[in-house]
């Protein structure tokens, strides 16, 4: 009987830089097309994981807060219910899940995506040869029409799942999969794993003092939880803005 | 049983949904379960992944990678986790070079010239050719060896042996070229602290990191390697450390920080003293050091450095240097850094060695928490020697020597390096390289530089080729990096050593005794049997050839017990006692604004722009991608009645650009910043016609003491043109997620 699983996330900002290592590893792992310039301008770049940066302060007194922002794996996700074709839907493991081969391009999830972290294919987007050389065969590359988003590296998770499997039918070690933007993360701010076990580093993490959720009061129980940035010079009482 | 209303779509949406409702309430989940695409047998992936362990060439860190290569194919490079530099990290560049691999405008075979130079009219030759005609031009030119010249990147390792060699024995000329060659750091490395190659840092260990100007976590150094410590030194441990970032320009590094201390540009060795005078005349310090530091004279020494007396003039208020010098010298072990900006003005080598000397007066040099130097390499045939990179002064001799022909240079080979694109336009290079005699390019790529050569004799890239490294900054102790081809190469390319090589046999005599080696992957086994007569370090095996398939299994080699060895403290050198000012490009009346370039965390200064991933990925802190842009504090803004977007002329003493700007809130008043790297005429299809090249209107100012480039010494004016663009930016495209209980001010919209 495997364990309960539901794979989360923490993501520790007072260790992140900005750097924007996950982003590119996301490029390669996830067979991301091209964001051309128009692409951008246009707002429609693909980044399922982008680094968000705010301001705080004003000059001379000024502070970036920089916030990777991917899809949050919500328990009530709103995507899924809008999903006419049940493209999107939840596995049993805590992912919300796309299937491309299912998704007609009605785009309602993306709009219904409190966290922007859904992208549609606007345009068909071919790599020049030799590129498609370095294409992930473990991922589906996704044409004209379609929806896209951040899976948690599921290819990953399924490799792994499988390996151990093969080994004897063990369980997936604490930290054995690493998506790959937690992988490549130079300070180590993105951290993997399963939320239902207790003592998984996700599990342990998750309960630091500093956690929080993006937009909780939603009610989507995102299972991405974010740490929040430690500052020596906070007033005692922030306020919001 | 309750159905929900998810319950129920989920049922309504399987085939047989009324079957398996009224089947009873506990319907069995894999009736449920959706089958991924992935786990169709037609998906299915045939074929074993193979990982090849190899080092990274993106920049000159130097990090293990392993690459994923699936039927012959390079997939994916992830860090090498067993690698010391970066412990299985790996940063964006890194990750984008399989794009440089499978570029669509790699240079497929030799090629020679037909048209006129620049033309961009060649025909495709044989390697056999091509060798041949480079062979004959050396011998055409044998007895005036003087008018040849080699000219590369910083070379380390087996590498920097070959290219030495081939230049030493025609009589060649070797030219070292980097736009922002470290030449300032790697002089007071040598003079304060004796060293050959530049410390490591231990920020892992720091309590208390004062950076100046040093964008560790971005550009600077070995970025992987520092941000693996300081993640570590934020939340892997029981206390977080502190970090104040002191530069202008609000660099990756600043926007990570606790604090951030825009200094006036040019003065940051100016603080630094002020800063050494407070802690030295509290008696906060070492005061060993403080003796030895001053000469014997004690804080007396630097009274013209006294906070109040140098607060106007660096822009930091006198309770600021107080408050830095007392944490500085209290919350040991502290760490003072010097890199960037502030080594890149004309008085750099003095703003440089007066930060580093912090150091002493805390006791952070060789400590924990501290500098940490590097011993020698295991092998003298790989102790970096090579990489002391002409200084500005020597590429201004070379220009005038190429504008003027006299001496004359007849050849001129370029191998991995773009002078044409990384110096200041007013050296007049391009026109000086349309006059050399005969110019020889073996770049993978149709840079602006190898748009002027005359043959083109393409290396591999690095993931098709064979090499090794001794990285710089080490990691305090003896490793040698091992790169290896991870896919066959994809054209007819040949490796430059094994270019060299060839040549050298063609050319016989003392050039075939001198390299006598039938390929580089020769010579660098040859030594890599010295490596396993050793016997010690991170790989030993009972016989060679078990030993060699060790280090290509990880990476390379080291010895984590052969350290620097502690020998005598080095010579402390005396602070100064008087102030070196900077001087600028420009008059302060004509150019009201101190530019600060800066080097693109994807782009660096230029080598990264032909590659989309990291042309479209976004720069950290104004989220710019494919372009460049001028940063320009709001409070300007509002005086020159502009808005993101508007076409700003950028206008110093020599030349001018015509960039968007980016209303910046974290920019002094006085200055902009405008990003390296874009700005290209050639270099592939990504590259090309884009952006602006900032290089082009630097001043030919120069650090006094070592002729370096002052890259951040240029004054411009700014001017609004009538146009205008769509800034093509992350930021904006999505609204704000809010986190809860923190102050927000907003996401610049323009």
């Amino acid at each position: 009987m495997a364990e309960a699983t539901r794979w989360g996330m923490v993501v520790d900002l007072d260790r992140c830089t900005g750097c924007q290592a996950c982003v590119a590893a996301c490029y390669a792992e996830n067979n991301l097309p091209l964001n051309t310039e128009e692409m951008v301008v246009e707002d429609r770049a693909h980044n399922w994981i982008r680094i968000e940066r705010y301001w705080e302060g004003e000059y001379p007194d000024i502070k970036a807060r920089f916030l990777p922002v991917l899809c949050q794996h919500c328990a009530n996700a709103p995507c899924e219910p809008v999903c006419p074709v049940y493209a999107t839907y939840h596995n049993s493991e805590g992912l919300n899940v796309q299937v491309y081969n299912r998704c007609v391009g009605t785009r309602y999830c993306i709009n219904n995506c409190p966290y922007h972290a859904r992208f549609f294919n606007w345009w068909e987007t071919p790599l020049p040869d030799p590129m498609p050389h370095y294409l992930n065969p473990d991922v589906t590359v996704r044409s004209k029409g379609i929806t896209e988003k951040c899976t948690f590296c599921v290819q990953r998770i399924r490799r792994a799942t499988r390996n151990a499997a093969n080994e004897g039918g063990r369980q997936v070690a604490d930290n054995e999969i690493q998506p790959a933007c937690a992988q490549a993360c130079p300070t180590n701010t993105i951290i993997f794993g399963n939320l239902a076990n207790p003592n998984s580093t996700v599990s342990k993490l998750a309960k630091n003092e500093r956690h929080y959720r993006l937009l909780e009061e939603l009610g989507t129980e995102p299972g991405v939880i974010y740490l929040k940035k430690v500052d020596p010079h906070a007033k005692s009482t922030p306020e919001r803005h | 049983m309750e159905i929900t209303r998810r319950d129920f779509l989920k049922l309504m949406a399987g085939s047989a949904a009324g079957a398996v409702v009224f089947n009873g309430c506990n319907a069995p989940e894999r009736e449920m379960l959706m089958q991924s695409p992935l786990l169709m047998p037609e998906d299915m992936v045939t074929g074993l992944d193979n990982y090849y362990a190899s080092i990274c060439r993106q920049c000159p860190a130097g990090c293990g990678i392993i690459v994923r290569v699936i039927e012959g194919k390079a997939k994916k490079i992830e860090g090498n986790p067993d690698y010391p530099v970066n412990q299985g990290k790996l940063c964006a560049r890194g990750q984008a070079g399989t794009q440089v691999l499978y570029h669509p405008d790699r240079i497929r075979g030799p090629k020679r010239l037909v048209g006129a130079r620049g033309s961009g009219q060649y025909e495709d030759i044989t390697w056999e050719v091509a060798t041949k005609e480079l062979a004959s031009r050396l011998t055409q030119f044998q007895g005036q060896a003087s008018t040849v010249a080699i000219m590369t990147e910083p070379l380390t390792g087996h590498l920097a042996t070959v290219v030495k060699k081939f230049a030493s024995s025609y009589g060649a000329e070797h030219i070292v070229f980097d736009s922002l060659a470290d030449t300032v750091e790697r002089t007071v490395a040598n003079r304060s602290f004796g060293q050959s190659t530049v410390p490591d840092l231990d920020i892992q260990n720091a309590n208390y990191i004062l950076s100046f100007g040093a964008d560790f976590l971005g550009t600077w150094g070995s970025p992987v390697r520092y941000g693996k410590a300081y993640g570590e030194f934020r939340q892997g441990r029981t206390k977080r450390g502190t970090l104040v970032q002191v530069e202008p320009r609000f660099s990756t590094t600043a926007a990570s920080a606790d604090e951030w201390v825009p200094v006036s540009p040019g003065t940051e060795g100016i603080l630094a003293l002020s800063i050494a005078q407070v802690i030295i005349s509290q008696g906060l310090g070492n005061s060993a050091a403080a003796n030895t530091l001053t000469g014997g004279a004690g804080a007396s020494r630097l009274n013209s450095f006294r906070p109040e007396d140098v607060s106007k003039l660096t822009g930091v208020s006198t309770d600021k240097i107080i408050e830095i010098a007392k944490a500085f010298a209290t919350q040991k072990p502290s760490l003072a850094i010097a890199g960037s900006t502030a080594g890149a003005h004309s008085n750099g080598v003095f703003n440089t060695s007066a930060i580093y000397a912090l150091n002493y007066l805390v006791g952070s040099v060789s400590s924990p928490g501290g500098l940490v130097f590097n011993p020698k390499a295991p092998l003298p045939e790989l102790q970096v020697t090579a990489t002391a990179a002409a200084t500005f002064s020597d590429l201004e001799r070379l220009a005038k020597r190429l504008l003027e022909g006299q001496p004359p240079v007849n050849l001129l080979m370029v191998h991995n390096v773009n002078p044409v694109h990384g110096l200041p336009s007013s050296l007049g290079i391009k026109t000086g390289l349309s006059k050399a005699g005969y110019i020889v390019s073996f770049s993978s790529f149709m840079d602006e530089t190898t748009e002027m050569a005359d043959l083109i004799l393409p290396d591999h890239t690095y993931l098709e080729s064979w090499g090794d490294d001794i990285p710089e900054p080490g990691v305090g102790y003896e490793i040698v990096g091992l790169q290896q081809p991870v896919v066959n190469p994809l054209y007819n390319t040949k490796a430059f050593p094994d270019a060299l090589l060839a040549i050298a046999a063609q050319l016989g005599g003392k050039m075939r005794s001198d390299l006598p080696w039938g390929s580089y992957l020769d010579l660098i086994k040859q030594d890599a049997q010295k490596l396993f007569a050793l016997n010690r370090g991170s790989v030993r095996a009972p016989g060679f050839d078990a030993f060699w398939v060790g280090v290509l299994q990880r990476g390379g080699w080291w010895d984590t017990n052969a350290k620097a060895p502690a020998g005598a403290a080095p010579q402390v050198p005396a602070l100064p006692s008087s102030a070196v000012a900077p001087s600028f490009g420009g008059d302060q009346s004509a150019y009201p604004y101190n530019l600060i370039p800066f080097e693109s965390i994807s782009l660096s200064h230029g080598q990264g722009a032909n590659v989309p991933w990291l042309q479209s990925m976004a720069d950290p802190v104004t989220t710019m991608t494919w372009t460049t842009w001028v940063e320009v504090n709001p409070k300007t803004a509002e005086e020159l009645k502009i808005v993101e977007g508007d076409v700003l002329i950028v206008e110093s003493p020599n030349g001018a650009i015509r960039v968007p700007a980016y209303i910046h809130p974290a920019i002094p008043p006085k200055i902009v910043a405008i990003p390296m790297g874009q700005g290209h005429t050639a270099y592939g299809r990504y590259a090309a016609k884009r952006g602006q090249n900032v290089f082009s209107i630097l001043s030919p100012v120069k650090d006094s003491e070592t002729g370096a480039l002052a890259w951040a010494a240029t004054r411009v004016r700014l001017t609004k043109s009538d146009d205008k663009i769509k800034m093509p930016k992350i930021e904006g495209s999505v609204f704000a997620v809010e986190p809860p209980d923190v102050d927000i001010v907003g996401v610049t919209t323009g």
